[in-house]
């Protein structure tokens, strides 16, 4: 009789051995491989149930897995599977082969073992090399198939469930296909509305957002643990300890930036003990490398190089800070003015002027001279409580911004708050802001202090370290001895913190302007400020949340200044994004009826190329500030089909493929095409700073990057110097010419991001000198933007096929636009 | 009625989604080797040992497994389609190393095949 008790048979309780097949539950151990992944070891059985794969194939491939381990009862026992020659794991390139005589076979890698000339020379025949995965199943003979019975007693789960469960366990490892059946993992979030009650509901809508967008990060972040990372040593010129290394970043999901935390590791040995610390990143070189400032300097295993681990550290400080910008706009009455308050949550209420005196002169001392739309921008902005500045490609926002900011102060209303989502932008509007002769104190977050920045002289830190007075004398001195010791006695160190506090206190109140990140605007050293003026740059790429951190400091006078027909911010997690926290608050106050004051003379783009970006994005507005000979690239022999047009639509017709984060596209004949485009401006005089490839998709970047220092007709140096980069991070930049490669090419699937109107007015809008798009026209002329993009360069005879040196009209047949419903 | 049951759980793939998850297996597979390409600069060497003494008697281990169990004569199991099976010695390291596992691979895989071909013309010779 059984007693089945301790056969891991309990039915009903949901527990299934440790060994099942996470999917089915089969747990015969003859059936089953655990994924050798660290934070997975999960087990799958080989049965395909009712999908096209086994199951450990498709766990493999949907979450992008690659290693796998036997079980200790299997006929090989407990074994990782790995090439027999160099040790290789990934499953996906090993296969048996038999060595010599079919008796004995070993596993052995297709790249590069199986092209190692000595085993052709041993006689083995490698062309009978036998994949491991074979049909979408692993090899039976070594995994078995469970049997009929089995099959049928197990979990008959679906293609839709596996993609469901992979997807949970990204943020929950321990999930089970129970969770699925839960209420809650799949309900949508509330989205987010036009007008609201009150503070209270915006912050009930908003609040779980932020939550589902931090807990996504957060799981993003931690999951990036590196092992056996090589370290090389230095020392940094405030005699910290810096560590370069290299991280390489495994998808498009993650970037690393300056100012990111994270923890060096190492297990220690017979001659170190264990040790960690966390540091900054301070820099990121163009190789992936990165420099990371540590804090601690003490105990540094420095003559040690190999077998460190790197984690990211996640800080929750951004969201913390939205969530408590929502807050105090519901809790305090003083947050920001009556009026913003009720405009903001879209309640009716009565027109207000500012009154003010105005400027006799728009312009600012420093700057260029304002044309006629930016007088116009100005002057409104100046006599509303809101206003919303939009300002599309090269038509000088930044100036614009600095203009307003520099009337502001002279208003004497108390000092005026400059903000951005972004570092980049904040350092350029300071710089500017400065120009006019105000005072500017850029406050950067205390992990970014030693990251090198182009107004370093306007930040904070750098004023507190070099206020050169005798009454700091005390100040300076210990700053000199902590530099030098790594610390000070508590004593001292209490001394040094008040007195750093209140230099800093001091430099910050004498300033005309604040200027920093909307994030930055909730650093604890600006609490028990006010800013009534307020603007924003770049507030169509800052979620809603961000946008009310520098608000809720008093706000009685607000302008956003952005572009909501380019790109909005990056929301990480779908479901926060389809909730709608992608949408920007610019945007939901055009929504709302403000008007945007629209910027109307570019100064960036060469004519011919700013034609169709004004007709499709800015109702035809746009005006040239610069002619066709300021745009014309003298010396530089280009094939241009039509001379004085230097744009053309190169027809592409090579297929598109899957890459390998699964998540991304690729296409071959494009990247061969980029790099001959490429060679040609180099050839003609062109270097490679003033070009720029961009592609809405990472698989593509890296391939191209790869492709061209490969491949490359010229110096690898050349092509390494080239920026290659998606559309989103070229957003706000520009380059002399610039060459898209769009690379989706299909018969049935969509065109996927190349479909947002934004992403293509942003790819447009970045050169100055010349363009080259390449792509499939039957594909893209489906959707209708594109369409009449194609149309657009057909007319002007820019659509052209054939080598590069003799181009070709193109006769390609364009497709019917579809319609877009809604 | 257990046929029935079975064929009904059998069928039902969904065509695209068998496309789709096709196409995502290619995906890995080619950027597996892509990433494998980059990773290595200049051929590796070879750098396997193989224990010499394994093919020693490869011979005697070279008998089929068939319904009938321990028949001698594969030409007669191949006639009869009873033997479906061979056994090998799958070699793989555990550390530094060597160590050989027994197990049985179906006739008609294709590492069976091409050693017997070879041996086929090896002793026509
Ligand atoms: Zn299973
Ligand atoms: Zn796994
Ligand atoms: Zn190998």
């Amino acid at each position: 009789e059984e007693t089945g008790d301790e056969d891991g048979y309990e039915f009903g309780k949901g527990d299934f051995t440790e060994h099942a097949c996470r999917y089915c539950g089969v747990s015969n151990p003859a059936c089953v491989v655990r994924c050798n992944v660290p934070s997975c070891r999960k087990w799958f059985c080989n049965s395909r149930g009712n999908t096209s794969g086994s199951h450990i194939v498709n766990h493999l491939v949907r979450a992008k897995h690659k290693e796998v381990c036997l079980h200790k009862d299997s006929p090989l026992g407990e074994t990782i599977l790995e090439c027999y020659n160099c040790g290789c794991r990934n499953v996906f390139l090993l296969g048996f082969i038999s060595a010599k005589t079919e008796s004995v076979v070993v596993l052995l890698c297709r790249e590069p073992c199986l092209n190692v000339n000595a085993l052709k020379d041993m006689n083995w025949d490698l062309s009978q090399w036998c994949p491991l995965i074979d049909d979408r199943c692993f090899l039976q003979w070594l995994v078995k198939i469970p049997s009929e019975q089995e099959q049928l007693r197990a979990r008959q789960i679906s293609a839709q469930q596996i993609n469901k469960v992979e997807e949970l366990w990204k943020t929950n490892p321990d999930a089970s296909l129970e969770d699925l059946e839960k209420p809650g993992v799949d309900d949508e979030p509330q989205p987010v509305a036009l007008k609201y009650e009150d503070a209270y509901q915006y912050q009930n809508v908003f609040a779980p957002l932020i939550k589902l967008e931090a807990d996504y990060d957060k799981m993003m972040k931690e999951s990036q643990s590196k092992d056996n990372v090589t370290i090389r040593w230095d020392i940094g010129l405030n005699k910290k300890r810096i560590a370069y290394f290299v991280f390489p970043k495994e998808d498009n999901e993650l970037r690393l930036v300056p100012g990111d935390e994270l923890r060096l590791r190492y297990s220690g040995d017979a001659a170190h003990p264990a040790w960690q610390s966390v540091g900054h990143v301070i820099k990121l070189t163009a190789q992936e490398e990165v420099a990371l400032e540590l804090r601690a300097s003490q105990g540094v295993p420095v003559d040690v190089n190999h077998g460190f681990s790197v984690d990211f550290v996640w800080k929750s400080t951004s969201f913390d800070r939205m969530q408590g910008a929502m807050k105090t706009f519901a809790v305090d009455e003083t947050s920001v003015s009556g009026y913003i308050y009720h405009h903001l949550l879209g309640h009716e209420v009565e027109n207000q002027t500012v009154r003010n005196t105005l400027p006799r002169r728009f312009g600012a001392p420093g700057l260029p001279e304002l044309n006629a739309s930016q007088v116009l921008a100005v002057k409104s902005v100046l006599q509303k409580p809101i206003s919303l500045i939009q300002g599309p490609p090269g038509t000088g926002k930044t100036v614009t911004s600095a203009a307003i900011v520099y009337h502001m102060a002279k208003q004497g209303q108390g000092q005026v708050l400059v903000c951005a989502p972004s570092n980049v932008a904040v350092d350029q509007l300071a710089e500017k802001i400065s120009a006019t002769g105000l005072k500017v104190v850029r406050l950067c977050a205390k992990s970014r202090e030693a990251v090198s920045s182009p107004v370093e002289h306007l930040t904070l830190h750098y004023q507190v370290r070099h206020l050169d007075t005798s009454e700091k004398s005390e100040l300076h001195k210990l700053q000199q001895l902590k530099d030098e010791q790594g610390e000070l006695s508590s004593s001292d160190e209490k001394k040094y913190k008040a007195l750093k506090r209140a230099t800093e206190r001091e430099i910050s109140q004498s300033a005309d302007v604040i200027c920093c990140t909307c994030v930055g605007a909730g650093d604890p050293r600006l609490a028990n400020f006010r800013f009534r003026q307020v603007l924003i740059d770049e507030s169509t790429q800052a979620t809603e949340p961000e946008c009310l951190i520098p608000l809720v400091l008093g706000a009685k006078q607000v302008v956003f200044v952005g572009d909501h027909c380019q790109l909005g911010p990056v929301i990480m997690c779908k479901k926060a994004a389809r909730a709608g926290l992608a949408q920007s608050l610019f945007e939901r106050l055009v929504l709302l009826g403000v008007k945007p004051i629209r910027l109307q003379v570019q100064y960036r783009m060469h004519p011919s190329l700013s034609e169709f970006p004004s007709n499709s994005f800015y109702e035809g507005t746009l005006q040239n500030g610069v002619t066709v000979n300021e745009r014309q690239s003298s010396g530089i022999d280009f094939p241009w089909p039509v001379p004085n047009r230097p744009m053309f639509f190169y027809v592409q017709m090579g297929q598109e493929e899957i890459s390998a984060s699964g998540t991304s596209y690729l296409n071959r004949t494009e990247a061969a095409n980029v790099e001959k485009i490429v060679t040609t401006f180099l050839r003609s005089g062109v270097v490679p700073s003033q070009i720029g490839v961009i592609t809405p998709y990472e698989g593509q970047r890296a391939y191209i990057v790869n492709y061209m220092s490969r491949n490359g007709a010229l110096r690898q140096q050349l092509y390494k110097e080239i920026e290659v980069a998606s559309v989103d991070s070229f957003q706000g930049r520009e380059k002399d010419y610039i060459i898209l490669s769009c690379v989706r090419s299909n018969e049935h699937q969509g065109i996927g991001f190349l479909n947002d109107p934004r992403r293509l007015n942003v790819a447009l809008t970045r050169a100055r000198y010349g363009i080259v798009i390449l792509g499939n026209p039957k594909v893209l002329s489906k959707q209708p933007l594109w369409n009449s993009l194609l149309t657009h360069y057909k007319e002007h005879e820019c659509l052209v096929e054939g080598p590069l040196n003799n181009l070709k009209q193109s006769m390609v047949q364009f497709q019917k636009p579809k319609k877009i419903y809604n | 009625d257990d046929e029935v049951h079975v064929r009904q759980k059998v069928a039902e793939v969904d065509p695209q989604e068998a496309a789709n998850f096709e196409q995502e297996l290619r995906a890995v597979m080619q950027e597996s080797i892509e990433q494998r390409r980059q990773e290595l600069r200049g051929r590796p060497m070879l750098n396997m040992v193989i224990p010499m003494n394994l093919f020693e008697g490869s011979a005697r281990d070279h008998h089929g497994r068939g319904v009938g169990g321990d028949s001698g004569d594969e030409a007669l199991d191949e006639e009869a389609g009873g033997s479906k099976e061979v056994q090998v010695k799958v070699l793989v390291k555990r550390g530094n190393k060597q160590q050989t596992k027994q197990m049985y691979i179906p006739r008609d895989s294709s590492l069976v095949q091409s050693t017997k071909q070879k041996e086929a013309a090896e002793f026509e010779e």
